[in-house]
């Protein structure tokens, strides 16, 4: 599909910005749109982890009559590795309007939003075999940084995306680090230790 | 997207790391001498029961509908471990309406003989789907009979069995249930030798393999042979054929696996002494056939295994689905996981040298498919068993202590002066000053065998933490070096000793495990093809600093040869000897090296013309700064000295020699994209990377000539010829796509040709680290 095209259907959509007042209109939808990929359902209380403290890292795709069709999900917090760290959570568009750039906008808003309030780097994982999400991101300039053995219950493994948006972000250091309290042995910064547990 | 990992958050009663989630995967700790038996550590809670449901509706009457209140500590963590109560796919404990919460499944139920062999079969494959890395609850605890002997805890193993209590006589199991149960027994104990043997070693609950129990103790205190008589006795009573009567086919198949499976508990066993080790495997692998041959007489028991007992081994968690390895896969895991022990059991009976060992580690770390975390741990327990050698001082002998003072043994058998006023003789101070930095580099040198012992993913992230903390010791070694300076100064024997030897051994290890790292990142496909020029032009950088190092030691191996000779006494000559063997050992390392700076340039200069051709997809990136992507590239390297990353600008100035990749055709610019064709027409342009290519295969046929016992392989002789010989076949396709290149290259570009880059893992690259580039005609 050339980039116009995709342009001309997105813009069919609306795109907007989750509110908390809007709960019991839209946390549904944004459920069962991204339980749908999931073989185990998160529990209500990991979206509204999400949507009460970033619910403005939030961005949802509308159709004309204010049906969901993509949302994407993030927090943004300072991270123990030192930098102030966006993570995007979830992300899916419906099936049926996949590959018409919806995701690509939808991330784009929710980095821009991240980067309007300072971050230094975003993160996420997805599997190793997810093309269309790899390509998504890699397209926005995330880089792999790492690979996670058995990340996902299923076993499958993931790829750790990285972007960096302000130079210096791959300096920064744990306080402990600085302080040269770092104990040798405990690997501290290991993967194992910074990463969520669940992946987008 | 795919499935959370949220299991063992929810299921572990390890309490919630204070960095709040994610930290549940912290290495188990293995310095705690006895193996932590999770089993034992589960202590039942008692339960209490409070009703709250008044105090909870006066609560939240005080909220509106929907309004939410957060708690300060209420982590994602836990927001992940939250169920929601009478949703089926959440709530194990929720039943469909007439649904009852238990099977009906008769554990006293006559079997058939196929049907014994069926359960054993399908038991066997959910043990390996365990290995791989599931847990219990999903995969051997959905098993009615093994849940019949661990439930209710039985005091004695004579309560183990398939009913509780009194039962009649007409219900007393037959022989055929007997045999299932001693084949269980002996199954459980199978997986507490599996558990105590792994997390006696470092390993990462998630990624490698579930300890938990759930409150099942899996006969910890009940010693092995117990097992293996119940299994004796089964096969005893199934030859003896008075009680049974069964088909000599199906029985002598049943006999084949309780015998499999005594073989297989000798083998996990963990007192097993270390000497006659690889006598356990091989009967294994010939048991194993016969089972994979009879394994069609089986007959499956469906209601025998069933997910409802997951409802009383976690009720925290949501019911997951059982996972179903297939007997093909389960059967080539299992023999994987038989092979590996049985190469690991070679290990004790290596050279005893830390090199030999290094390379049998790497080996075995690099085996395809990888070793599945019960090998890699009965290796490690192997490896860390005990040595009669000190580790670090054998490996530093080697590379920079040729017939050195500093080593001489004479040194430690000085005693100091009574009065502790008078200064100590230098040849104690040399020996103290090295048992002190022995000392040191012990923690560094330990961290650097775990890390060549975790599986692949983990081994990248963690060489590149080994690396810092082998920099931290590099500046160590910087001031004993100083110190040994002057101590040799006293005893005037200077041109006897290289220059700053112990920051050169630190420094060589650092940047061997430099390049493993960058290729490793080869390996598992961290780079994208528009980041392969710089990774290699990086990877060439740091194996050439390796080899500067090298020729430094080299010509100090040259130089104390001659002066050994030059001293005519037999010690010195025999000594010399000894020089010029080791100084194979360097040259062996400067093959490798040099192989590693070659083919590393060659490949980084194809991958710079084929982005200037736009052969390479180069995304638009509209986030984040070129500048940004160096620095995360380089993060691990950033803060070590002396610095190995150079500036943004300098590595652009090998990345893009030519400017910009994508070209204004106006000559304001020094190199126009026509100018760049053309010149890449000219077979000249190509010949700088023809010539690194036939140096590479150089490097490595003199690798191949000096052989595994200069390399200090000899214990790894074949995957050591294998490295090699794949790295010189790497050569030669680069060699080809170069050539392939040149016939396609015009003064409008290439034309008619596209690149392939071969994916990582698949058995699609000659050596997994290095990636070249296919030139395919369209
Ligand atoms: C990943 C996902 C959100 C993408 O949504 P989308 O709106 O289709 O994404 P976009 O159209 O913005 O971009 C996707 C890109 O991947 C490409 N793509 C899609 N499927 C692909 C496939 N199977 N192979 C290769 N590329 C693929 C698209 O063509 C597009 O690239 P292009 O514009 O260069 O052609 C969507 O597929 C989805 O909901 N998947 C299920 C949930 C999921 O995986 N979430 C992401 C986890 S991090």
């Amino acid at each position: 599909m050339s980039e116009q095209g995709a342009e001309l259907k997105a813009e069919e959509l609306q795109y907007v910005q989750y509110q908390a007042d809007k709960e019991e209109t839209y946390l549904p939808a944004i459920r069962q749109l991204i339980s749908r990929d999931l073989s185990e359902p998160y529990s209500i209380y990991v979206y509204r982890y999400f949507l009460y403290q970033w619910g403005d890292l939030c961005y949802m795709a509308l159709d004309s009559s204010n049906a969901l069709i993509g949302v994407v999900v993030c927090k943004l917090e300072p991270h123990r590795s030192g930098t102030f760290r966006g993570y995007i959570a979830m992300l899916a568009v419906q099936e049926p309007h996949r590959g018409k750039g919806i995701a690509t906008k939808l991330v784009c808003m929710a980095i821009d939003a991240m980067a309007a309030r300072d971050a230094d780097e975003i993160v996420l994982e997805t599997e190793v075999t997810n093309t269309a999400s790899l390509k998504l991101y890699e397209r926005l300039g995330f880089l792999r940084s790492k690979r996670l053995h058995r990340y996902y219950l299923n076993g499958n493994t993931a790829f750790r995306l990285v972007l960096h948006l302000k130079p210096g972000t791959a300096l920064k250091r744990p306080i402990a680090v600085e302080l040269g309290i770092d104990q040798p042995g405990q690997y501290q910064g290991y993967p194992s230790a910074s990463h969520d547990p669940m992946g987008p | 997207m795919a499935e959370p990992q949220l299991g063992h958050a929810a299921t572990s009663n390890n309490v919630v790391p204070v960095d709040g989630p994610g930290s549940s995967k912290e290495a188990s700790s293995a310095s705690i001498g006895l193996p932590l038996r999770q089993a034992m550590k589960q202590p039942v809670a008692e339960i209490k029961i409070h009703d709250i449901t008044d105090k909870f509706t006066r609560a939240c009457s005080a909220l509106e509908v929907g309004q939410l209140v957060k708690d300060e500590y209420f982590t994602l963590f836990e927001s992940i471990g939250a169920l929601e109560i009478m949703d089926p796919k959440m709530d194990s404990g929720f039943l469909q309406p007439g649904e009852a919460s238990e099977d009906d499944y008769d554990t006293l139920g006559a079997l058939l003989p196929e049907e014994l062999i069926g359960i054993m079969d399908q038991l066997l494959c959910y043990e390996m789907a365990w290995h791989t890395g599931y847990p219990l609850s999903q995969t051997l605890f959905t098993s009615v009979y093994i849940d019949k002997l661990l439930w209710p805890e039985p005091k004695v193993l004579e309560q183990a069995q398939f009913y509780r209590g009194e039962i009649t006589d007409d219900k007393r199991p037959g022989v055929l249930l007997e045999v299932l149960r001693a084949y269980c027994l002996a199954l459980v104990k199978c997986c507490d030798f599996a558990i105590a043997r792994i997390t006696s070693r470092d390993y990462f609950e998630e990624e490698d393999f579930c300890t938990h129990t759930y409150n099942r103790v899996l006969f910890v205190q009940v010693p092995m042979n117990v097992f293996q008589r119940e299994l004796d006795a089964s096969v005893e009573r199934l030859q003896d054929g008075t009680e049974v009567e069964i088909n000599p086919i199906l029985r002598d198949a049943i006999v084949a696996r309780l015998q499999f499976r005594k073989d297989f508990l000798t083998a996990l066993d963990l007192d097993v002494p270390i000497d006659h080790l690889e006598a356990h495997w091989q009967p294994l692998l010939d048991g194993l056939t016969t089972i994979t041959t009879t394994q069609q007489l089986g007959k499956t028991v469906p209601g025998s295994f069933s997910l409802k007992i997951q409802r009383r081994l976690a009720s925290t968690v949501p019911p997951r689905p059982i996972v179903e390895l297939d007997s093909a896969d389960a059967f080539s895991k299992l023999k994987q996981l038989i092979t590996d022990c049985k190469e690991a059991t070679r290990f004790p009976s290596l050279p005893p040298d830390p090199i030999e060992y290094q390379n049998f580690l790497w080996a075995f770390a690099s085996r395809t498919p990888t070793p599945l975390p019960y090998s890699r741990s009965y290796l490690a327990n192997l490896l860390f068993h005990e040595s009669s050698i000190s580790i670090p001082l054998a490996d530093m002998r080697y590379l920079v202590f040729p017939a050195s003072p500093i080593l001489d043994p004479t040194n430690w058998t000085l005693s100091p002066p009574r009065n502790p006023m008078l200064p100590k003789p230098p040849r104690l101070q040399l020996a103290i000053l090295i048992d002190d930095f022995i000392d040191r580099a012990g923690q560094p040198y330990l961290e650097f065998w775990t890390a060549l012992g975790q599986n692949r993913c983990r081994l990248r992230r963690m060489l590149n933490h080994v690396i810092s903390a082998w920099d931290q010791l590099q500046s160590d070694a910087g001031v004993v070096d100083e110190d040994l300076k002057n101590v040799i100064g006293q005893m005037n024997a200077e041109g006897q000793v290289l220059d700053y030897p112990l920051t050169t051994w630190v420094y060589h290890k650092k940047l061997w495990m430099m390049e493993k790292a960058v290729l490793l990142g080869f390996e598992q496909d961290i780079y994208l093809p528009d980041e392969y020029a710089g990774m290699y032009l990086f990877l060439n950088n740091v194996s050439r600093k390796r080899k500067d190092l090298l020729l430094t030691v080299k010509s100090d191996f040259n130089n104390r040869l001659s002066q050994l000779r030059s001293n005519k006494s037999a010690s010195g000559l025999q000594k010399a000897k000894e020089v010029q063997d080791g100084l194979l050992y360097i040259d062996s390392l400067l093959a490798e090296t040099t192989a590693t700076l070659e083919l590393g340039l060659a490949l980084g200069k194809f991958y710079v013309a084929l982005l200037y051709l736009d052969l390479i997809p180069r995304p638009k990136r509209p986030f984040g700064s070129e500048q940004c992507r160096y620095e995360l590239r380089m993060k691990n390297f950033l803060n070590l000295h002396p610095s190995e990353v150079t500036e943004f600008s300098e590595f652009n100035n090998h990345t893009k020699p030519f400017g910009p990749y994508e070209k204004p055709d106006t000559d304001e610019v020094d190199y126009t994209k026509d100018k760049i064709f053309k010149w890449m027409a000219n077979p000249t342009f190509w010949s700088g990377m023809e010539e690194h290519v036939r140096r590479a295969k150089e490097a490595c046929s003199l690798l191949r000539k000096l052989g595994p016992q200069a390399a200090h392989a000899v214990g790894v002789r074949e995957a050591w010829d294998k490295e090699v010989q794949s790295t010189m076949a790497s050569c030669v396709a680069l060699g080809v796509a170069v050539l392939g290149l040149k016939l396609a290259a015009g003064a409008e570009g290439p034309r008619g040709i596209t690149i392939e880059f071969p994916t990582g893992g698949q058995g699609k690259r000659y050596h997994e680290g290095w990636v070249v580039g296919k030139v395919i005609k369209v």
